[in-house]
């Protein structure tokens, strides 16, 4: 017995030992750790169980049948974070780059299918080469696998993608169906196809962090949820992540012990909104004061700034906020707002996480260039996502709620369970100026002084419809609130709404526009 | 070679001289491309002398991010600003909107003025 010990410590050692001292050394030089490293990180100490070890490659095409392959080039396994149960799985790039064959991606498969099992958060960190071209189309077998069961698991356990090297080539796939993609400034990219291609086709010049850097689809593409500055922080801030997530679809939103009282007043509030509606202001200052001890958790924090979306939390459970932001273009909703908080909104949904959005803008992003690029279908997905949403939903009217926007931005219309407008509200069909010279065209057109007369009703029209009162008395508005009371208002509403439930006609799923 | 064209803008006369300064050789498809600008898109016609020497620099551009009005200006040209520093405030969707700017450098050139109309995209100021 004793020597066969030895020998399972000789195995075992060997795989651990990943692609050898040299290539271990080599990822350190770029500012990276391996796989190992990455896991330990990530979880709680002493928690990771590593499943699949031995796992080996059955090729033999093109001299694959010579070539060791420590653990298959990825390590799966379970641990917690903060005590709580996750599946992982990490691509190794001191083994032949951390590519993708059919056994490496039976490995992550066998992860993602044990996450569903139990119900637990997959995370996959992804630093890899791309597909093992030996392989042939075993490869695309084992990619296939892997889209398909993200499917699968999407909407039933959260699935993180954290990008820790290059993603290329079908493997992006696989982040784009998750929920989230982190990434690490400088040492991770995505692209589908690669800068050398890219130069053979089209003749572009472009290299591999400007096309599929981290910053590049965190500013442009809206491909990348969050970026962080190096591996350690990446990880700080997923574990952030996953404290505000449920473990799955079934469970509720974890809770959290807050000495923050709920009833708190938020008298700064007042002072944060200007007096002149035309002033920007940051509406991040506004989720700061009502929620949990200060904090909240951006989400695509650099894309799309017109609008704000991020967890909070409200008495210790998690809150999904989605919030117009002023100080940004005016905060007008345009195609990659709708884009970004209606895939926010879904993802809330599907994890029981409440909603509460607040509501600043003066509308739609009027151009050529927004309704060519389909506003109409893009902005839908906005309505689409609020109205399926069966989640508490809770609407807060900071200011201007005009038009569409104001039916857009969860207005009681499309479900909303409790509707707030603070004193500055101005809930109307349209803004006070436009308004004006369609209905008094006339009188404007006839007065002895048509500049005095606009101006005066546009101040007539201003003081009768741009306020609350109008909606509050249809009932759109449930109550128009102290702006220093929002904290306790929400906080009871959530509370009101914990037992709350709405079904759907029954249906295979809906047809979501995209 | 100068050519000298009077636009006006809201109303105001400016006198602008164009100037070629692209490469040798390419003279005939410069010409015909110079003046188009400058009659399709008055708030850029100002622009377009000064706008000039600052392109060959590589410089950033500043493009106006929605239709709007400028409704004032924060800095002048030669300035050094810091990421972030407010340029101009551009009426835009009912908001006096802040356009910063988006690294550090020096305002090579401010290519509009209080009370011009901008569209989405158009350059706004360059910075070097």
């Amino acid at each position: 017995m004793e020597a066969k010990l030895k020998e399972l410590e000789e195995r075992r050692g060997r795989i651990t030992a990943g692609g050898g001292p040299k290539r271990v050394a080599a990822q350190h030089d770029k500012g990276k750790m391996t796989a190992r490293e990455r896991i330990e990180a990530f979880l709680d100490p002493g928690t990771f169980v590593e499943i699949d070890a031995f796992v080996e490659h059955r090729a033999t095409d093109l001299g694959m049948a010579d070539v060791d392959a420590p653990g298959e080039g990825v390590v799966i396994g379970y641990g917690t974070v903060e005590g709580r149960l996750v599946y992982l799985f990490a691509q190794d790039f001191t083994v032949i780059g951390g590519s993708l064959g059919e056994m490496h991606a039976a490995k992550i498969c066998k992860a993602m299918d044990m996450a569903m099992k139990v119900g637990c958060p997959i995370i996959g960190i992804n630093d890899s080469g791309g597909a093992r071209i030996q392989e042939g189309v075993d490869a695309l077998f084992g990619y296939g696998n892997i889209f398909y069961r993200n499917t699968l698991a999407s909407g039933v356990i959260p699935q993180i993608s954290v990008i820790m090297g290059p993603c290329a080539g079908g493997a992006v796939y696989s982040p784009a169906l998750t929920d989230f993609t982190v990434m690490v400034d400088k040492t991770s990219n995505m692209f589908i196809t690669g800068p050398q291609v890219i130069k053979a086709v089209t003749g572009e010049d472009v290299s591999a962090e400007a096309l599929g850097g981290a910053r590049v689809h965190s500013e442009v593409s809206g491909c990348s949820s969050l970026m962080f500055d190096d591996e350690a922080a990446t990880i700080a801030g997923v574990r952030a992540l996953i404290s505000y997530l449920p473990s799955n679809n079934i469970e509720d939103v974890p809770l959290v012990a807050t000495s923050d009282e709920l009833t708190r007043s938020c008298p700064a509030l007042v002072d944060i909104i200007p007096d002149s509606p035309n002033k920007p202001y940051d509406i991040r200052d506004v989720i700061q004061q009502v929620f949990d001890d200060g904090a909240y958790y951006e989400i695509q924090p650099l894309y799309a700034k017109n609008i704000v979306t991020c967890f909070a939390r409200l008495g210790g459970r998690t809150v999904g906020v989605v919030a117009n932001q002023p100080k940004v273009l005016a905060g007008v909703l345009d195609i990659n707002a709708s884009d970004k908080a209606s895939g926010f909104i879904r993802f809330c949904d599907s994890f029981n996480i409440p909603l509460v959005t607040f509501s600043d803008t003066a509308g739609y992003l009027p151009g050529v260039g927004q309704e060519h690029g389909g506003i109409i279908r893009h902005g839908a997905k906005l309505l689409y996502a609020y109205s399926e949403a069966t989640v508490p939903k809770l609407t807060v009217i900071v200011r201007k709620a005009y038009g569409g926007a104001y039916i857009a931005m969860c207005s009681r219309h499309l479900g909303a369970d409790q509707v707030f407008a603070w004193p500055s509200a101005e809930i109307a069909v349209m803004g006070p100026e436009g308004a004006a010279n369609i209905i008094f065209k006339k009188d404007i057109e006839e007065a002895a002084d048509p500049t005095a007369m606009r101006k005066e009703k546009i101040e007539e029209y201003k003081h009768n419809f741009a306020n609350p009162y109008k909606a509050a008395a249809r009932g759109y508005v449930d109550d128009v609130i102290d702006p220093a009371e929002t904290r306790a208002r929400l906080a009871s509403a959530l509370t009101m709404l914990l037992g709350k439930r709405e079904t759907r006609p029954a249906k295979k799923h809906g047809n979501t526009p995209l | 070679m100068v050519k000298k064209y009077r636009v006006t803008v809201n109303g105001q006369s400016y006198d602008v001289g164009v100037e070629e300064i692209g490469t040798a050789g390419s003279a005939a498809p410069q010409m015909v491309a110079a003046p188009a600008p400058a009659a399709q898109t008055p708030a850029a016609a100002p622009a377009a002398s000064a706008a000039a020497p600052a392109a060959s620099g590589g410089a950033a551009t500043v493009k106006a991010p929605m239709p709007g009005t400028v409704l004032s200006l924060k800095v002048a040209a030669g300035q050094a600003v810091r990421r972030g520093d407010v340029l101009l405030i551009l009426e835009a969707m009912k908001m006096e909107n802040e356009i910063t700017s988006p690294s550090d450098g020096v305002v090579a050139a401010i290519r509009v003025q209080s009370g011009s109309t901008v569209n989405t995209g158009d350059p706004m100021v360059d910075l070097s």
